[in-house]
Order: structure tokens, then C-alpha cells, then sequence
């Protein structure tokens, strides 16, 4: 009944009435957000589409974030709301690019919108779906701690506020279609495809973690109470899953924890020779949260080098020494798993007595190393990548955020991994040069 | 007792006891014709649980419920995000409310993206009063949540009193000066300059040395692409040379600056003047200079710093005859150390603190991987000269340091030593002890011929351009952000963007980003036909100026109080900055601050302390 309402379905790449803008950015997350604002805030027209449901990349998904310790929603949630009303930024979510090619001194982009099943226009956001749908699907956003419906919205202050449909694990059962008041549910909606052409492209596809199991003797993958970075994000976070502290097995308030840094960095044998830069500070932010909720629990963070370089990172690494938290330099060998579920690991110091030993935690956090998200390879955009996996800057000292191919730039983790603060400076460096490129080739948008 | 003098606002049912109400009814009187117009929201956040973890909101948020003017008062999870900034913007389409109040974090984070809300709801976004329950009440009382959210109730009273009594204002609009000064000749300015350059706008390039590049000049390649740093440089040059709208001034500086954003007049040293919208900091950084005896500085002719070091290595290698050889001195150096963090991540118990009497807690950023690429400069050219590495932790974080450098560092042969803050190396003649962890912490003692040490970085002296501008400095003696990530490069005071190391230790890289950020931040203000200032200034009742001239002395701001024709005292509202300074010397009471009025202070210290 509801047929996929979309105007654009028909429009296609050869049409003249294709929709234009100045700029189309990839990726939504802090990095995109920003440099859409300051381009929007010079009057380019700037298309942001998201593969995500949501705009706020990974940000939104933090606890806290170094070194000032505002909660991350604080410094998100405002640059998602002020992209999402700028009347010169259109964000597309729940959307990917699937194809670019050159045209004129510009390019064409192929969008493909995925369905969310609900009619976006109609949809108010009021939630009956959710609360009416019978099927509980693992929560991504709480990275498997916890459940959500079928339908649901993804997370608190997710923009925009619409619910998307699990189509994989839907039943089919019409309890979300009877309890809308719109009647906005649409179980045989279509991916629909746009082709925007643009004068300029930004890449700002951010990272991903390494895989927990990237190390298996870390049994990441297999132990309850090893989690990753991003659980551990979760954990802490004002609204977490459990809304406090406590380990996943049984829910006993650890009280003796670790982290083990460089569980997916700096480490040939796994492929991943870089530093991932930002994982001694996140690690050490979380141990600093931790013993603020368990101020009786014992904190110890296994590490090679303590990589706090950036403004107020060593003051703020001096600070966690002060508070009491115990800074190892060891090599974890491996964990294994106790009976009561606490990890006993084996450890060899390189310090004092350098002899293995084998130390027992109740819960372990695995400082995982960031990798690209993205292979802008992948859909023949010519913009290469390096041995890491990263966007190549091949005028990387003096304009980073040039790639390969004239037009398209980059900014943030796409580049490298890169804290909040440098992804930030790379953006904003980025508009510069889209705003400098636009003016060289005398785009205008007719 | 419901019936107190505030005309009575209809849709509620004010407690009059915590009022004063003379003030009240006079105020609404004069500022609006019927004070039953004014209808406030408050909304307290929760803040995720920064607030609420603390404070009962709910109770703060029905205690207000009834107050005076009070329409609406609700509470919520996160007044910032989409959906709480829709709450108040549904309140005011719907005509339920025209004043708002959110109680929640710093004014400094949110009271701007509040006021943006006001603003597409239709209403002026200065009748809008920012509450701050989370730094002054939950962050500080996290121990006494009762009396906390007490606290939080009187605050959120003061803001109410507060807006009840505020008019919309307008934003002060002054026009800009399509032209950017930019101080500091290396890279980061020197990037700047072309960015800006680019945009239209014109540029003056000052710089107090001979030649532009900056620390550019000191070294001979750059980590980790090996690239020549003259050629970097010549690049920069000719893309400078080829923009007519950048002015360089060489050996020249800033004498002095003044003004405000779209409008600063510089004199330059020698004596001609610039006028400018805005202002691009690149005053750069220089290397830490070691005290005398600093691991043998200037007490031994052995030690030298890094960039000295560069400067031998660069004659060495210049000199094609003798090249083969590491000759410094007219010795043949068989041997050399290299000790990490001299001049960073000092502490109380271990290091010598500064002339300032301040310790560099910082870490320099730089100096890891600058070393590592010396080591390996020597290993490749000078194989058999043995090389030591003493660090504390080894930060090679830029893209292909940790590979590129480190890596083969460590497999070249380099000896490496780790010391802690706990003891540091000692240098005595050649001889090198290192308490060293690597090796159960046991005392190790070797020789080298020559040692450097990897000088830190800190700021050049701009004493007189921070006075002039009145800029902030944090505690590292460094220019400091307005917020490192909401507004990295910009500083508290508008028109002046920060580029490059006067900002914080960066390498080559960052500081071309940093470069790149200010100039975008200073085009888009300057792009714009009209710049807008806040509203926040003092004003003259002139019928109530006596001319007594007592205001003039103790305004900070140069121009922005002045006695006009008609002898009374005169405000330039582009010039001040609403300190208040001067409002609060007039025996007359005449001089008064747009939305911070001596009647608005006074109704919110009413409103706590009568309670």
C-alpha cells in the first residue's frame, strides 16, 4: 500500500535535472560535521551523506573524551543539530556512495539511499514501533551489551530521530504497522539511487577498531569479560547499557582491572606496524573514569611507551599517576579464562624483574588500534591509499589533506589514525582547501 | 500571598515570597508595557548524569514550576541535543513561552547553541539566560545532593529574575577590512598567508628575521618523507612570490596593535602602519635552551643541543672531502648519545624548574622522532660510530614514524636506554649513567664522545603583542584556544586565529593543518559583509552624566570610552567589551550594561539571598 515514495527514483545519470551542490562529504562523523559547517558557513552547498542511520560517527558513541573530560554527547550532539538545520548542509543518512565519476571540472556522485521500511516524511519519531515490536536484535550502538527492538531508533540523541526496520530479523509480524499512528511502515521499500554532481569531494570515512580476535591469545573474541575499547567507551558512558560499572559475565562490580595497550598496534605479526596514536590517551581516560565510579578498585595499564604528546595529554597522564593507577611497561603473552571467569594473565615486565609471571583481573579491556573504515579504492574514485590502508597524502607536509586526485580531499582518521582534537584541525583545514579549490576552477552552481 | 505585584501573570501561580517586588513590578513596567507577557521556560538538563547523577532535576524542575512568570519547567536528558533544543523551539512556536532559561552546563560550552535555537523559533536570541548547575553545583557538591540541588534551584531563581527583566538586543555590526595580518614568517605563517591569499583577501606577512622559513632554516630534512626542508621552503617561496596580494615584511615586527576584530590598526617597527581585519598568530617556537650544567650544557664542550647538532651534521656533510668521517671539533667521533626529553615533561621532584619558576610539564611531540631520524642520519652515513638512545618513552605517533623511524632505529644497531622521572641520566665528562629499566633497573654506565640532547620547544617571546592584544597564555606559556575541540584555533577574543607552535609543540605537518585552520576561520569572518559583535556593552544615560570623567581611567580598552562635545561620557560599542569596569565607578549610576544591568544583578542576588 505504501508504494516507496521518493521523487528521485527516476532521475537518472544522464538527466540534466540532476541535483547539484558544492560540496559532497563522506562520512558524518566529527571530522564531516565540521568541515561541512565551515564550508555551509561560507555558502557552499554541502551534501553529507552517512552510511549510518545517524549522523556523529563515532564521537557519539564515546564516554568522555581527553583531555578536558567533557562528556562527548556535550561536544557532538550541538555540531550534529547545527548540521542538521543549516539550511545550506542536506545530510543524507542511512546512505552510501556507490559510484564517482569525473564531469567538467566536477564529478558525479551515485547515492544510494538504503530503506529504513518507514516513510521518512511521514514518521514523528514517537516510538510506538519500537515499543510495540516483540523481536529483541543485538544493540550495535552499545556494541552487543544489551538489546533493542527490531525497529527501533538508533540510540538517545541520534539525528534524525527515525526508527529503522531490521529487515533480517523482522517477523513480519505487522505489530510495528498497527501501533503507527502515521501508518508510515513500509515492509517492501527499495533502496532508491540519486546522482548528485558536485565541484568538490571530501573523504572523512574515519577508522574502525581492530578486531578483537586480531590477537587470538587475547581471546578477545571468546572471554566475556575482555572487552574492546568501545565496549569499555559503553561502559562508562552517562547512558551506558547497565548505567553503571560492572562486568558482563555476572555483573559483579570488577574490582580489579586492566588494560593492555597496543592490542592492535605497533605489531608486525598482526599487520599493523603503526601507532594508532590515540589509544594510551583513551586508555588512560577510561582508567581515570574507572576509578572515579570504583574508587576501591585497582587499576593497572600494561603498555610499551606512553604516548601522551598532544596539548595537556602528559599533564594529564601525570595526573592519572597521581590518582593512583598503576602504569606497567610489560608485554602481555596471553590471556586465559578461570573458572569464575576472572583472566589470568601472563605477563613478562620490562622492568625490575624481567621474568614471565601470571597476574589475575577480573575484567581486561584490549586497547585495539584504529584501521581505516573505508577503501575509497573500492569504487574507482582514483584516490589511493598506503601500505596502511590509509588515504595517501601526496603533498603531506605542507597540505594533508590533498589526495591523489584533483578534487577529492580528506580529513581525519581517513588519513591516519588521529585524535579528536587533530581530526577537528583537519577538517576545518580541509574546507580551506575545497573552499581554495572551488575558487581555482570557478565552480559555481547554476 | 499568591497576589504579589507582578501583575499577576495569569497562567501561573508565582510564590511571591521570594521576591522582591518593587523591583520586579517597576522593571517589567519600564522594559515592557505589561509584564504578563512574559512567560519563561526553564529547562533543567540532566547533562547525561553530570547532573543529574547529583542533583534530583525533577525537584528543581517542579520547584520552579510555580515561580513567577514561570510558563513552563521541565526537565530533561540532553537539553543540547536535537531533540531537547526542539522542546524549547515547540514551546515558543506554540506561544506558550517568549523567555528561556536552561539550567544545565557551562555557558561557555552551550549558551550559543541555545541562543541559535531561539533564534529559529523566531524570538531574539537574547532572551535566553544560560544557568550553569553543572560546573557551580553538581560537579562541586557531588557530595551533598540535597543541598546541591538547593543550590541549583537558587541559581536557576537568579536566571529567571534575570531574563525576566531582559529586552531583546541586536548584535553590534561592524564592516571588515578585507586584509589579514600574519605574524610569524615560517611555515605555518607562510601557509597561512597563501590560504588567505587565495581567498581574496590581502596579506601582510611579517616576520622579525632576515629571511622567511623559520625553524625551517635550522634543519637539513624533514621526518619521516626525508624531503629536503630548502626544498619545502622554495615551494612555499614561489607560491608566496606568486600571489600579488601577500606583502612580506622582512626583518620587521609588530610595535604595536590594537583594535577589534574587522578592525585592528598595526604599527610595525619600522613605523609604517597596517590596518587589518584580522589577525593570523604564527609566532612559532623556539628550542629549549638547557640551564648551565643541564647533563654537562656549556660546562662541557661534548654536549650540545639538537638544532646545534644539526649544524654539524650539515658541515660534515657539506664538506665533501672530509665527509667519510664524523669530524666535529677535529676529532674523529667514534661515539654519540642522544638523551631524550631535555627541557620536557619536567617535574617537581626531579627537575630544575624554569626562570619563570614554572616547570615544561609538556611533552615537545617532536623531539622523538626528530632524534630517531638524527640516529639514523648517522647510522647511514657514519656506520661505525656507535650510537646510544636514551629516552623515557619513545612517542614516534606521526604516520610512518613508529615504522619508518623507530623501527629502523631498532634494527640499526642503535643501544637503546630508558631512564624515569624517578632519576634522570647523569653526564660527566664522556661518561653516560643511566639508571636503566631495560635492564632490571640496574646502573649502567658507557661512554660517548659526544652527546646531544633533544631539546623541547617552547614558545618565542611575544610578550608585547600579548599585552598589546590582551591574549590568553596558558600554563605551558603557550597561546591558549578558545576550546580545544569546539574552537581549537580561535582564541576568547575574535579576530585573532592561532597557526601553527605558538599554540602548542607540532611537527611540520600539524602546523601546516593548524595554518590551514586559522586561515579558513579568518576568511569566513572576513568573506562575510558585516562582522557581528555580541551586544554586551556599556552604555550612557547622558541626562543622568554629570561629566565627572571618573569612568575614563579605568577603562582597559583603548577608544571605547571617551567624553564627547557635550562633555558627557560616550561609548564606542565596537571598542567595548562589557567589562564593567566604568559601570561600576559612575556616582551617577549614568553608565549601565546592555543585558547585564545593574537592576539584573541586583534582582539575582535578591533571589538567593532572600531565600
Amino acid at each position: 500500500m505504501n508504494a516507496p515514495v521518493n521523487t528521485n527514483a527516476s532521475v537518472n545519470a544522464n538527466a540534466t535535472s540532476n541535483p547539484k551542490a558544492d560540496v559532497l562529504i563522506i562520512g558524518a562523523g566529527i571530522a564531516g560535521l565540521q568541515a561541512s559547517l565551515d564550508l555551509a558557513d561560507q555558502n557552499r552547498q554541502v551534501i553529507l551523506v552517512e552510511r549510518n542511520p545517524s549522523i556523529g560517527g563515532r564521537m557519539i558513541n564515546l564516554s568522555k573524551v581527553y583531555p578536558t573530560l567533557d562528556c562527548a554527547s556535550c561536544i557532538t550532539t550541538p555540531r550534529m543539530a547545527s548540521a542538521s538545520h543549516h539550511p545550506n548542509i542536506n545530510a543524507l543518512t542511512y546512505s552510501e556512495v556507490k559510484n564517482v565519476e569525473k564531469h567538467g571540472t566536477g564529478f558525479r556522485v551515485t547515492v544510494v539511499k538504503k530503506p529504513r521500511y518507514i516513510d521518512e516524511d511521514k514518521c514523528i519519531g514517537c516510538k510506538r514501533c519500537e515499543e510495540a515490536c516483540p523481536v529483541f536484535v543485538k544493540d550495535e550502538f552499545e556494541h552487543n551489551f544489551g538489546a533493542k527492538k527490531a525497529i527501533s531508533i538508533p540510540f538517545t540523541n541520534a539525528i534524525p530521530q527515525l526508527p529503522v526496520l531490521d529487515i533480517n530479523n523482522c517477523t513480519l509480524c505487522g505489530a510495528c504497522a498497527n501501533a503507527c499512528p502515521t501508518d508510515c511502515i513500509n515492509y517492501t521499500q527499495q533502496p532508491v539511487e540519486t546522482v548528485y554532481e558536485v565541484g568538490a569531494i571530501l573523504v572523512s570515512t574515519g577508522y574502525q577498531l581492530t578486531p578483537a580476535n586480531a590477537k587470538p591469545q587475547y581471546g578477545g573474541d571468546k572471554f566475556t569479560n575482555v572487552l574492546t575499547a568501545l565496549q569499555g567507551e559503553r561502559l562508562l558512558a552517562p547512558h551506558g547499557p547497565f548505567g553503571r560499572v560492572l562486568r558482563p559475565s555476572d555483573g559483579k562490580i570488577p574490582d580489579n582491572i586492566a588494560f593492555i595497550q597496543c592490542a592492535g598496534s605497533r605489531d608486525q605479526s598482526i599487520g599493523l606496524p603503526y601507532c594508532s596514536r590515540v589509544c594510551c590517551m583513551y586508555a588512560i581516560k577510561q582508567a581515570m573514569l574507572l576509578s572515579g565510579s570504583l574508587p576501591t578498585a585497582d587499576i593497572t595499564i600494561y603498555y610499551m611507551d606512553i604516548r601522551a604528546f598532544g596539548k595537556g595529554y602528559e599533564q594529564f597522564y601525570q595526573n592519572a599517576k597521581a590518582m593512583g593507577i598503576h602504569f606497567v611497561k610489560a608485554k602481555v603473552a596471553r590471556i586465559k579464562e578461570t573458572e569464575d571467569k576472572n583472566l589470568m594473565l601472563r605477563i613478562e615486565r620490562q622492568e625490575d624483574q624481567s621474568q614471565p609471571e601470571e597476574v589475575q583481573h577480573d575484567m581486561v579491556v584490549l586497547s585495539l588500534g584504529l584501521k581505516p573504515d573505508w577503501n575509497p579504492e573500492a569504487i574507482n574514485l582514483n584516490v589511493h591509499t598506503e601500505y596502511d590502508g590509509f588515504v595517501k597524502s601526496p603533498k603531506a607536509p605542507l597540505q594533508p589533506n590533498i589526495t591523489t586526485m584533483e578534487g577529492i580531499f580528506a580529513a581525519g582518521a581517513a588519513t591516519g589514525p588521529k585524535d579528536i582534537v587533530d581530526t577537528i584541525g583537519e577538517a576545518c583545514a580541509g574546507a580551506m582547501e575545497i573552499e581554495n579549490h572551488l575558487r581555482r576552477m570557478e565552480w559555481r552552481l547554476s | 500571598m499568591i497576589e504579589n505585584n507582578c501583575e499577576n501573570n495569569g497562567e501561573n501561580n508565582g510564590d511571591s515570597n521570594n521576591i522582591s517586588k518593587n523591583n520586579i513590578s517597576k522593571n517589567n513596567c519600564d522594559d515592557n508595557s505589561d509584564s504578563t507577557n512574559i512567560r519563561v521556560g526553564v529547562y533543567v538538563c540532566h547533562c547525561g548524569g553530570n547532573i543529574s547523577d547529583v542533583i534530583c532535576v525533577k525537584k528543581v524542575a517542579e520547584g520552579l514550576a510555580n515561580y513567577p512568570n514561570v510558563a513552563i519547567s521541565k526537565e530533561y536528558v540532553f537539553m543540547c541535543s536535537d531533540a531537547g533544543q526542539k522542546l524549547i523551539i515547540e514551546d515558543i512556536t506554540s506561544g506558550k513561552i517568549n523567555r528561556v532559561v536552561v539550567a544545565a552546563c557551562s555557558p561557555a560550552l552551550h549558551e550559543l547553541t541555545f541562543r541559535k535555537a531561539l533564534q529559529r523559533a523566531g524570538l531574539n536570541p537574547f532572551l535566553y539566560e544560560h544557568v550553569n548547575i553543572r560546573e557551580q553545583a553538581s560537579w562541586v557538591h557531588k557530595k551533598e545532593p540535597e543541598a546541591a540541588t538547593q543550590k541549583a534551584i537558587l541559581l536557576t531563581r537568579a536566571g529567571i529574575e534575570k531574563i525576566r527583566r531582559q529586552e531583546g538586543l541586536e548584535n553590534i555590526r561592524v564592516g571588515a577590512n578585507k586584509h589579514a595580518i600574519v605574524i610569524g614568517g615560517g611555515p605555518a605563517g607562510m601557509r597561512s598567508a597563501i590560504s588567505l591569499a587565495d581567498r581574496g583577501l590581502q596579506v601582510s606577512l611579517v616576520e622579525s628575521g632576515n629571511k622567511l622559513g623559520g625553524r625551517l632554516l635550522e634543519i637539513d630534512t624533514v621526518y619521516p618523507t626525508n624531503e629536503k626542508a630548502e626544498d619545502i621552503l622554495e615551494t612555499l617561496k614561489t607560491d608566496i612570490r606568486a600571489r600579488k596580494n601577500i606583502g612580506v615584511y622582512l626583518n620587521n615586527e609588530i610595535a604595536n596593535i590594537s583594535g577589534f576584530v574587522g578592525n585592528f590598526q598595526a604599527t610595525l617597527k619600522n613605523g609604517e602602519t597596517i590596518a587589518a581585519g584580522a589577525v593570523v598568530m604564527a609566532t612559532g617556537n623556539k628550542s629549549y635552551e638547557p640551564f648551565e650544567g643541564e647533563f654537562g650544557y656549556r660546562t662541557q664542550d661534548n654536549v650540545v643541543t639538537m638544532p646545534e647538532f644539526h649544524g654539524i651534521l650539515c658541515n660534515i656533510r657539506n664538506n665533501t672531502s672530509t665527509n667519510k668521517d664524523f669530524i666535529h671539533n677535529g676529532k674523529h667521533i667514534q661515539s654519540i648519545a642522544f638523551i631524550h626529553c631535555v627541557g620536557s615533561r619536567q617535574q617537581a621532584e626531579t627537575h630544575q624548574p624554569q626562570a619563570d619558576g614554572k616547570l615544561n610539564e609538556y611533552c615537545s611531540r617532536i623531539c622523538c622522532s626528530t632524534t630517531l631520524q638524527a640516529v639514523n642520519e648517522v647510522k647511514k652515513h657514519f656506520p661505525n660510530v656507535k650510537v646510544f638512545d636514551v629516552y623515557r618513552d619513545i612517542r614516534t605517533y606521526a604516520r610512518f614514524t613508529e615504522d619508518g623511524l623507530y623501527e629502523k632505529a631498532s634494527k640499526n644497531g642503535t643501544l637503546f636506554f630508558r631512564y624515569t622521572e624517578e632519576q634522570l641520566p647523569t653526564v660527566q665528562g664522556k661518561n653516560i649513567t643511566v639508571k636503566d629499566v631495560l635492564t632490571w633497573n640496574e646502573e649502567v654506565t658507557f661512554e660517548a664522545e659526544l652527546i646531544v640532547l633533544a631539546t623541547g620547544i617552547v614558545p618565542n617571546n611575544i610578550t608585547n603583542i600579548v599585552e598589546k592584544l590582551k591574549l590568553p597564555i596558558g600554563a605551558d606559556r603557550f597561546l591558549s584556544e578558545a576550546h580545544p575541540k569546539l574552537r581549537p584555533v580561535e582564541v576568547a577574543n575574535t579576530g585573532v586565529y592561532l597557526a601553527g607552535t605558538c599554540q602548542a609543540p607540532m611537527d611540520l605537518v600539524e602546523s601546516c593543518v593548524g595554518a590551514a585552520a586559522a586561515s579558513s576561520k579568518a576568511a569566513i569572518v572576513l568573506g562575510k559583509d558585516h562582522i557581528e559583535l555580541d551586544p554586551y556593552v556599556a552604555f550612557v544615560k547622558p541626562e543622568k552624566c554629570d561629566g565627572c570623567q571618573k569612568c575614563l581611567p579605568e577603562c582597559s580598552y583603548v577608544g571605547a570610552i571617551f567624553m564627547n562635545k557635550d562633555g558627557k561620557a560616550e561609548v564606542n560599542p565596537a571598542l567595548c567589551k562589557g567589562c564593567g569596569a566604568c559601570v561600576a565607578v559612575c556616582p551617577q549610576r549614568a553608565l549601565d550594561l546592555k543585558g547585564w544591568s545593574l537592576e539584573q544583578i541586583e534582582a539575582m542576588v535578591d533571589a538567593i539571598a532572600e531565600a
